[in-house]
């Protein structure tokens, strides 16, 4: 067979889909770090023999977005005639790759009885790449990238299905902790599982209608979401948003941008932004087109599986030298904490332009890192934690409870993380109160709580929203700010910066508590049986149903009073309170 | 020896089997479920199979059940109010989950709903550490006001899920004696017991569901027992579980987890036994109802089980359902059925998975259904005999069906009627053929290399296409397809899964608790068997679940029977590198790194008893005296209607061989023969189709 019909084309589709998906799997059994184990902080691609991506694993749109350029940029360093079968290439570099030095790429070749068929690539989080903080994700005291750890530009470290040892030995003596060596054997064992179902498919089909088929996906999808496009409003749609700051006394970012719906295409501008600045946290500009491009994909074809095609339609820039595209050697480091902000402020503009499906601002999370040494075993450990709170209202629902809308990790189970590592946790739990109020409400902040187990740990923390909250849509209030404590409730409490880095001590406590998401439309419309429910659930207090969402609650029997909920209701209306919105659906 | 019953519950009819051993005869019977109260169908059909074979239900030596009432509590949430009793701050596990997003960019979805809502979450003071230290005691006061409040609050059932518990279960154990002496009207479940496996999130939501069915299915059960007993039968009643293994009620009542997938397995294990007419031991099962199909692949005789799975998933998308950690056999469930109800949306024919159901069923059915389902669409194209629905207890409404087609699918598309019924037909089966590649292709495996065996009243009629389009080089369709569940059940025995977690390097030093832990297991195994009547010939299967030292995911590999001696440490570590380097490539790791074990596990069972049906001698022709007639039967290969030879299949003989296009009637279903292909009958009296290449 040498043409392609329709049933070959929707096989060869889900073949290569699942092949990206079972890379997936691959990497996270066979992997070592807690991050990529059971954090599930990595991505997996197909691409075709130009470096077109052309399918991916559902992992993290931060790695997803940036993969289809990284790849590209390094087939120019690595062409096609320097690869054989069997070879890896990485790549680290925060420009090439997704902006910071923990993600690695790899990229493998795949053949067919030495015919090209296109490339299999993952990109890991490593929990650890060298330089000034366990983690390598410190932001405070950075100012550049060399002080973050070990660079790699396109560089073979698979040679035929060898490892090559050197560069080995050079990652070896360079990390903290081993697993490294361990995740990196488990990116190439995935890869490898990508090659074969690509091998399987080409030798069913032959390698033509293998290629036919990659070019039909990208041709189909960006004529769908070029179509999903114009189906939008066209204009330009601005925005604006910041970071809380870079460090301990430091400024504000600003985050503004401008999307521009034209035809068939969207540009997304973030010109306007605040400066580069001298913290581990700034964000390349394939990691702004990244997550740019994510919220775009939500609000056009969000359940089609996204490539090239999709892509190509949405161009992303921002000036040289500002915060979302520094220049080289910006140091980027705690670059995930930008993740959400770059998300939200697109999505913040296409509200305007696609209101009913859009979401109010997302809780934050905090992704931080304890580095120090296992008093069990005498071995350097790196605890990595992600805290996510809730999802933003939605135009017709509320939020979702614990779980990040722009980013795809899951999170570390308890009993795991105090396996691994000398911590305790004592509490995880959702926070009352917390959710922005709406006629629907934002997801809840989550609070955790984490107690050392270990003397001499350094404490790096990464989170924001303690000082700017998650926006509402539509009348619906901001979520509640996010606080991280040390010691709460004890003589030596004291409040922790959202990026600082501490050293800590055995019988420390740290807690996180998330911001709530944001909420959509005026809280006072909100079905006053919602409401009772989230009382009972003990989502929202008795004080705050009345002055949030003016419903009255019995705190005896935990019953509605209907009668004085209306007349509050009335009141506040006829006060002129909170009357102006766009009423969502 | 005497008379084996297999019943088998499914979303639209009941099915039953019963074996006369002496005889060596099978009978078949097939009502109509009772969704309300499947027992009221359970019982009716009883009455009514033994009626015509002249028994009484007290003659039965046997009778093996497979049930759908567990996955339907949990789909439709009809069971009562539920509690979860857990360590202090830590009573948001089940909400927060593990924060996965199921569609990575939609924003419209929702985590699964956990059966147990936030109000009826207790904490009480008590903490576990991982190597089952005690860091701090229980507070029994707690648990006694606990255990008084959830009485208050209306709650039926608890789930006791502590952190750790599967390395220490003393806390919960105690929790549990608080509870029963407390509340002794609150049926009590312990995470250590139900599933004692790491990672709290998994077992909470597997021991909160164990609590939240324990109630709806001991009610169940105990209702066909006292049905059973009042009709003098004096015997065992056995229930199917997932794992493919039966249980005695009382292991179901404390354990209705177990029973989640207990009528799709029913029919995986059928299906294994035609491997001599397909002539491989691969085999792709196919099982589809009239509400749901479920597809399985068994390879070398045994079909698959997965440590975990979920239950009310969307879209067959992961982390979209609840998990549960119980093993089961690994298939694929979807809503694609007989009765699964055709619509058009956004101008394309979309079938399912809404489905009409037994009642009102669809249009041809005549009882009161008004759209048109799969049913109804191969009616119009001829694939089944009005006529002889049910072996002609049941007439269809055939111009019903096709006026059904015309105003719901033909007109607002402005296509033919039969255009619209082949696309209806065409629709489904590409459906299902998306989860076969589940099941296959997504997991590395070639479809072209299993032989399909389609059954349940609707697999015969789609099976032969759907093989065509997955490749499947051999159909069998098997005797008696349309209760072939039940059938299957004939032939089930007792077995149990059993696991726990306790990591334990592989190690000279470490094989007293390796040793230990499996004798743990196996003494649990033996009381399980031995309380299904089974002694001394009942056997110990060991395997583990592996690791590298370090690594968060592990492989399960088969271990020779303990105990183990020094020397048998490279034995074990040599078992472990040759599974992985079959999974993951030999290049994937390093035999100097150390490894572990994590889950010890075993399967007790019985030996499977010598259940064959008589064969027969093959002295068949071109089965011309098994022709009932012709009539006309639509297929694309001959451009439309065209005239179709029917054969009975009751008169078939074996080695009989036919050309297709051709259909078989039988009473239960109907096997559909696509042109370019021909048909044999076996020995054993399953036709074999043997696809052109």
């Amino acid at each position: 067979m040498n043409r392609l019909d329709p049933v070959t084309f929707s096989v060869i589709w889900g073949g290569l889909i699942s092949a990206a998906a079972e890379m997936g799997v691959t990497l996270a059994r066979t992997a070592y770090s807690v991050a990529v184990r059971e954090g599930s902080d990595f991505s997996t691609g197909v691409f075709d023999p130009q470096g077109n991506m052309i399918t991916q694993g559902d992992y993290s749109p931060g790695h997803l977005g940036s993969m289809a350029f990284a790849v590209r940029r390094m087939l120019e360093d690595y062409p096609v005639a320097a690869l054989a079968p069997g070879d890896a290439v990485i790549c680290n570099d925060p420009g090439i790759g997704s902006g910071h030095l923990p993600d690695v790429y790899m990229m493998c070749p795949v053949y067919l009885e030495g015919r090209l068929l296109g490339f299999a690539v993952n990109i890991a989080h490593q929990i650890d790449i060298g330089g000034s903080g366990a983690g390598s994700q410190t932001i405070t005291g950075i100012q550049d990238n060399f002080q973050e750890g070990l660079r790699f530009l396109p560089t073979r470290c698979f040679v035929r299905g060898e490892p090559v040892a050197d560069i080995f030995r050079i990652i070896e003596a360079n990390v903290r902790v081993p697993e490294v060596l361990g995740d990196i054997r488990a990116q190439y064992t995935a890869n490898m599982t990508g090659a074969r179902r690509m091998e399987e498919l080409a030798r069913t089909y032959g390698p033509s209608v293998l290629h036919q088929a990659m070019d039909r996906i990208i041709a189909e999808s960006g004529a769908q979401m070029r179509a999903a496009i114009d189906a939008l409003k066209p204009g330009t749609y601005s925005f604006a948003d910041r970071m809380d700051d870079v460090g301990p006394d430091t400024e504000p970012v600003e985050a503004r941008v401008k999307v521009t719906i034209g035809k068939g295409r969207v540009h997304v501008d973030w010109a306007g932004s605040g400066k580069q600045r001298e913290a581990g946290m700034n964000s390349f500009l394939h990691y702004t087109a990244a997550y740019s491009i994510a919220a775009i994909k939500s609000v056009t074809l969000p359940a089609a599986p996204q490539n090239d095609g999709i892509i190509r339609t949405i161009e992303v820039t921002a000036p040289p030298g500002s915060f979302f595209n520094p220049n080289r050697p910006a140091p980027c480091g705690g670059r995930a904490v930008v993740s959400h902000r770059i998300y939200e402020v697109v999505m913040g503009a296409l509200a305007k332009a696609v209101p009913d499906r859009a979401i109010a601002a997302t809780a934050h999370f905090y992704n931080p890192n304890i580095g120090g040494v296992d008093p069990r075993t005498g071995r350097a450990f790196i605890c990595w934690e992600s805290i996510i709170g809730g999802v933003g209202a939605r135009w017709t629902k509320d939020g979702v409870e614990a779980t990040s809308s722009p980013w795809n990790g899951t999170n570390v189970p308890v009993e795991i993380q105090e396996s691994r590592n000398p911590v305790l946790i004592e509490r995880v739990e959702l926070i009352e109160d917390s959710a922005g109020p709406g006629r629907y409400r934002g997801g809840c902040g989550l609070r955790k709580d984490l107690r050392l187990l270990a003397d001499n740990c350094t404490f790096y923390n990464l989170g924001d929203r303690q000082i700017f909250p998650p926006y509402g849509l539509a009348g619906g209030r901001p979520g509640g700010l996010g606080l991280t404590l040390l010691n709460p409730g004890t003589p030596r409490q004291r409040r922790l910066h959202s990026k600082g880095t501490y050293r800590l001590g055995r019988n420390d406590l740290i807690s996180w508590r998330t911001s709530g998401a944001g909420g959509v439309g005026n809280p006072f419309m909100r079905d006053p049986n919602a409401v009772l429910i989230d009382v009972r659930n003990g989502y929202v207090s008795i004080k705050a149903a009345t002055t949030e969402y003016g419903v009255v609650i019995d705190g005896k029997t935990l019953a509605l009073n209907l009668t004085r909920t209306r007349a509050l209701r009335a009141r506040a209306k006829a006060g002129g309170k909170k009357t102006k919105e766009r009423v969502p659906a | 020896m005497g008379y084996r019953v297999g019943i088998d519950v499914g979303g639209t009819f009941t099915d039953f089997a019963l074996y006369d051993d002496v005889a060596g005869r099978l009978s078949i019977g097939k009502v109509l479920t009772t969704p309300q109260d499947p027992s009221i169908a359970v019982l009716q059909g009883l009455d009514e199979l033994t009626q015509k074979i002249g028994i009484a239900a007290g003659d039965l030596t046997d009778a093996i059940h497979a049930t759908t009432i567990a996955t339907n509590t949990v789909i439709t949430r009809s069971g009562p109010k539920t509690a979860l009793l857990t360590t202090e701050g830590f009573r948001d596990v089940l909400i927060i989950a593990r924060q996965k997003r199921w569609e990575l960019y939609d924003n419209s979805i929702d985590k699964p709903v956990p059966v147990v809502p936030r109000q009826y979450i207790w904490e009480v003071p008590e903490r576990m550490l991982h190597d089952g230290t005690i860091r701090r005691k229980l507070n029994e006061t707690a648990v006694r006001s606990a255990a008084r409040a959830m009485i208050k609050a209306g709650i039926k059932a608890v789930a006791i899920c502590f952190l750790h518990s599967y390395a220490n279960p003393a806390h919960e154990r105690r929790a549990a004696e608080i509870v029963r002496k407390t509340s002794p009207e609150l049926l009590v479940t312990i995470s250590s017991e139900v599933s004692p496996i790491y990672r709290e999130y998994e077992r909470a939501s597997t021991t909160t569901l164990n609590a939240y069915l324990m109630p709806a299915v001991s009610a169940y059960v105990g209702r066909i027992e006292a049905g059973l007993a009042s009709r003098d039968f004096k015997r065992k009643l056995f229930i199917m579980q997932s794992n493919g293994g039966v249980a005695i009620p009382e292991i179901v009542a404390r354990f209705p987890i177990r029973i989640i997938e207990s009528g799709p397995a029913a029919g995986v294990l059928t299906a294994a036994r035609y491997a001599e007419s397909a002539g491989t031991s691969n085999i792709m099962s196919f099982d589809m109802g009239g509400t749901t199909a479920k597809l399985c692949l068994i390879e070398n005789g045994r079909p698959a089980l997965t440590g975990s799975f979920e239950v009310d998933m969307v879209r067959l998308k992961k982390n979209s359902g609840l998990p549960i950690n119980i093993p089961a056999i690994d298939l694929v469930e979807i809503g694609a059925g007989g009765g699964s109800i055709a619509r058009v949306d956004l101008g394309a024919i979309a079938v399912g998975p809404d489905s009409a159901g037994s009642d009102p069923g669809p249009i041809c059915y005549g009882r009161g259904g008004t759209e048109p389902t799969v049913t109804d669409a191969d009616l119009l194209l001829g694939y089944l005999n009005a006529d002889y629905f049910l072996g002609g207890r049941m007439r269809l409404d055939a111009a019903a069906a096709r006026r059904g087609i015309e105003r719901q699918v033909a007109e607002p598309l402005k296509m033919d009627t039969i255009a619209a019924a082949w696309g209806m037909h065409e629709v489904v089966t590409a459906q299902m053929a998306q989860a076969a590649r589940v099941v296959s292709v997504g997991k590395g495996k070639d479809p072209r290399h299993f032989a399909f065996i389609p059954f349940g009243g609707a697999g015969p009629v789609h099976g032969a296409r759907l093989a065509r389009m997955l490749g499947c080089p051999r159909i069998v369709f098997p005797h008696g397809a349309g209760v072939e569940s039940a059938i299957g059940l004939l032939m089930a025995e007792p077995a149990f899964d059993l696991a726990r977690t306790r990591i334990t390097a592989l190690g000279r030093d470490t094989l007293v608790e390796i040793n230990e832990a499996f004798k743990d297991l196996e003494a649990q195994g033996r009381a399980q068997l031995s309380a299904c009547g089974i002694g001394a010939d009942g056997r110990i299967r060991r395997s583990a679940d592996m690791r590298f030292a370090g690594q968060g995911y592990e492989i399960n590999v088969s271990l020779p029977d303990g105990p183990y001696r020094a020397g048998d440490v490279d034995r074990l570590s040599r078992a472990f590198f040759d599974a992985y380097a079959a999974t993951y490539g030999d290049r994937a790791f390093d035999r100097k790194d150390a490894v572990e074990i994590v889950h010890f596990r075993i399967t007790a069972s019985s030996p499977v008893p010598a259940f064959k049906l008589e064969g027969a001698a093959a002295d068949g022709s071109d089965g011309a005296h098994a022709l009932k007639g012709s009539r006309r039967v639509y297929f694309p290969e001959t451009n439309g209607f065209t005239d179709c030879p029917v054969y009975d299949r009751y008169r078939l003989r074996a080695g009989d061989s036919f050309p297709g296009p051709a259909v078989v009637e039988e009473r239960e279903s109907t096997v559909v023969i696509l042109p370019d292909s021909r048909a044999r009958v076996d020995r054993d009296g399953n036709i074999v189709v043997d696809l052109a290449g």
